[in-house]
């Protein structure tokens, strides 16, 4: 169990840093455009692709904060708690926040859906096929629904052997960031 | 419906749930238990919509950015240059605390950075000159509030893009503010220190030559500071451009420093996603809610609710601060502003009140929520930065601070201005 979150660790940290990357390819494409502009054409289409690519990052970038434990949560009466208190509040903000992840990832779907079977395209000059953009989206949702729910299971599994120490490493309340 | 947002806000957040999902919670329960017709058939649009944005992309751009100057070593030769032109008044060094916060404020869009990033460099200065703890790392968490205030700031762009207001003028309704709530953290330290100097500690002079001479340690900031405020006023970038544009620059400073290799900006990288994510999942949930609240109409239910009071518009403003100042003890500042701003804001503007200018006030706000304990973000990070001491010397020395801060307040119900002026002329 232990080495199935870190692995999920791991993959979240690789994703971090290639969510970063498509940031800074942003940056390059948006700088080059403020200057095309300034030299009297235009790229077009920026507004449009920093939209997906931040969408993108933040279906993405969630995961890698969940295991890092950078969610902000106000945990003033839960540091008051005993280790085995503190384990359930962090069980029961776990399940709540699974829970979110599912219903999102399932209601992203039906937005992917309808695109896919619309063949909807942005209503811009590029004209970007949706499905593109919002594949990308969803994926990252499902990401953090798979994420979250196999952090629970292990959150469990830890609780059932009453190594408290082990749920707050996966899922105990970090400072605020 | 307003007894069970808000008891339902408090009560989940009080079981520690991350604050992003308890507003995607209390969305779910208006929609079972008030809604008439089913609203979270749309959830999977409403989270597309509200993360699709090139606006919100500013944010993690304006964190990069931040790590990269606090990762690249600015942050030392700021403060040893600004300490070289402010450390001869009464109070000595902690005015260079104030001023390096105020500086680096200008630049990164957090407050919680900049308290750290000032910490770090001040806190051994403090120690060897032998300056009085409290009022010292007192002036390093407040002056770290600035970061919120002095544009860029993150916060104004999350009020902006939920209360659908102008970012570029927040940006300019708040340089003004900014600006004078630091000079009033100055003020206040040279009249503690004129009556109790034991407070301060040793004051210092430089030469003009060494003042000159700090001079070029500025130049890099100023100069960030110079291109992205300025590429967007003259209109060349929207705020999101600005930030390329500021990021570019650091980027460049960072190498000029020889601190640019792949472990630092890998680092920068992560620490960006990270951040930005934690913040977007709580501005989604706030979008999500806002959407519910709306459709199920709360703000209606709670603006009748206000007007059976019977209180005029000043005096449902001071209860709104009020409020504002009490959820502060325990909510810090993202939290507290997106989870308030759809119910609160709607209000204000039905009052009569104007957007902008109550967004300033509302930072104003959430930056003594920043050092009221015992939920005070900027206490802990300075705190930590000491590794020593009492923590009650940072929360103590934060008080004068948080007086300016009121006063602040009250200045900008008196004049409004005081906010309006630049982007009504601009």
């Amino acid at each position: 169990m232990t080495s199935l979150v870190s692995l999920i660790r791991r993959i979240n940290d690789r994703l971090a840093i290639g969510v970063g990357l498509i940031l800074l390819a942003c940056v390059v494409f948006t700088l080059l455009e403020i200057v095309t502009r300034r030299l009297g054409g235009s790229l077009g289409g920026v507004d449009e692709i920093s939209g997906y690519v931040m969408a993108v990052t933040t279906s993405w970038g969630i995961s890698y904060a969940l295991t890092e434990q950078a969610h902000v949560r106000i945990d003033l009466l839960r540091q008051r708690l005993v280790p085995f208190g503190r384990a359930v509040f962090d069980i029961i903000s776990l399940l709540c926040l699974s829970g979110t992840a599912i219903v999102v990832a399932w209601r992203g779907w039906a937005v992917l859906e309808k695109t896919l079977s619309t063949g909807a395209r942005a209503n811009t000059p590029l004209e970007t096929p949706l499905w593109i953009p919002q594949s990308l989206w969803w994926a990252g949702w499902v990401w953090f629904a798979v994420s979250a729910s196999i952090l629970l299971v292990s959150v469990l599994v830890k609780f059932l052997s009453s190594d408290y120490q082990s749920v707050d490493d996966i899922a105990g309340a970090r400072g605020e960031a | 419906m307003i007894a069970f947002t808000s008891v339902g806000l408090l009560g989940l957040l009080t079981l520690s749930i991350p604050v992003g999902i308890v507003l995607f919670l209390l969305a779910f329960g208006i929609d079972t238990f008030f809604s008439p017709f089913p609203l979270m058939r749309g959830l999977g649009q409403v989270v597309w919509s509200s993360s699709n944005s090139a606006t919100l992309i500013a944010i993690p751009l304006f964190v990069l950015l931040g790590e990269i100057l606090v990762r690249s070593g600015v942050a030392r030769r700021t403060y040893t240059a600004l300490e070289k032109w402010v450390a001869w008044m009464p109070g000595g060094l902690i005015h260079a605390n104030i001023a390096t916060s105020t500086m680096f404020s200008a630049t990164s869009g957090s407050s919680v950075a900049t308290a750290a990033t000032v910490a770090t460099v001040a806190m051994p200065q403090a120690k060897a000159l032998g300056y009085n703890q409290k009022l010292f790392s007192g002036a390093i968490a407040a002056g770290g509030t600035l970061g919120i205030m002095i544009p860029p700031s993150i916060n104004l762009i999350v009020y902006g893009f939920l209360t659908e207001s102008s970012i570029p003028q927040l940006f300019l309704a708040g340089l003004v503010p900014g600006l004078l709530l630091a000079a009033l953290f100055m003020m206040i330290t040279v009249v503690i220190c004129i009556f109790k100097p034991s407070l301060g500690g040793p004051r210092q002079s430089s030469s003009l030559g060494e003042k000159l001479e700090g001079l070029t340690d500025l130049l890099p900031i100023l100069g960030l500071f110079g291109a992205i405020v300025g590429s967007i006023y003259a209109g060349w970038a929207t705020p999101t451009e600005a930030a390329t544009v500021g990021v570019a620059i650091a980027l460049l400073i960072a190498a000029h420093q020889k601190a640019l290799n792949w472990e630092m900006l890998s680092k920068a990288l992560r620490g960006s996603v990270k951040t930005s994510a934690m913040i977007m999942l709580v501005v989604i949930g706030a979008y999500v809610l806002n959407f519910a609240l709306t459709a199920a109409g709360v703000s209606r239910a709670l603006q009748n609710v206000l007007n059976g009071l019977g209180l005029g518009p000043l005096e449902t403003l001071l209860v709104i601060i009020l409020i504002y100042i009490i959820l502060g003890f325990f909510i810090e500042t993202l939290s507290l502003m997106v989870a308030t701003i759809p119910i609160v804001v709607p209000i204000i503007v039905q009052l009569g009140y104007d957007k902008i200018w109550f967004g300033i006030l509302m930072i104003i706000l959430v930056e003594m929520a920043l050092i009221t304990p015992p939920v005070g973000l900027n206490l802990y990070v300075v705190q930590a930065a000491r590794k020593s001491g009492s923590f009650s010397d940072v929360m103590l020395g934060c008080i004068p601070y948080a007086l300016a801060m009121l006063a602040m307040v009250g200045l900008l119900i008196l004049l409004p201005q005081l906010a309006l002026f630049l982007p009504s002329t601009l």
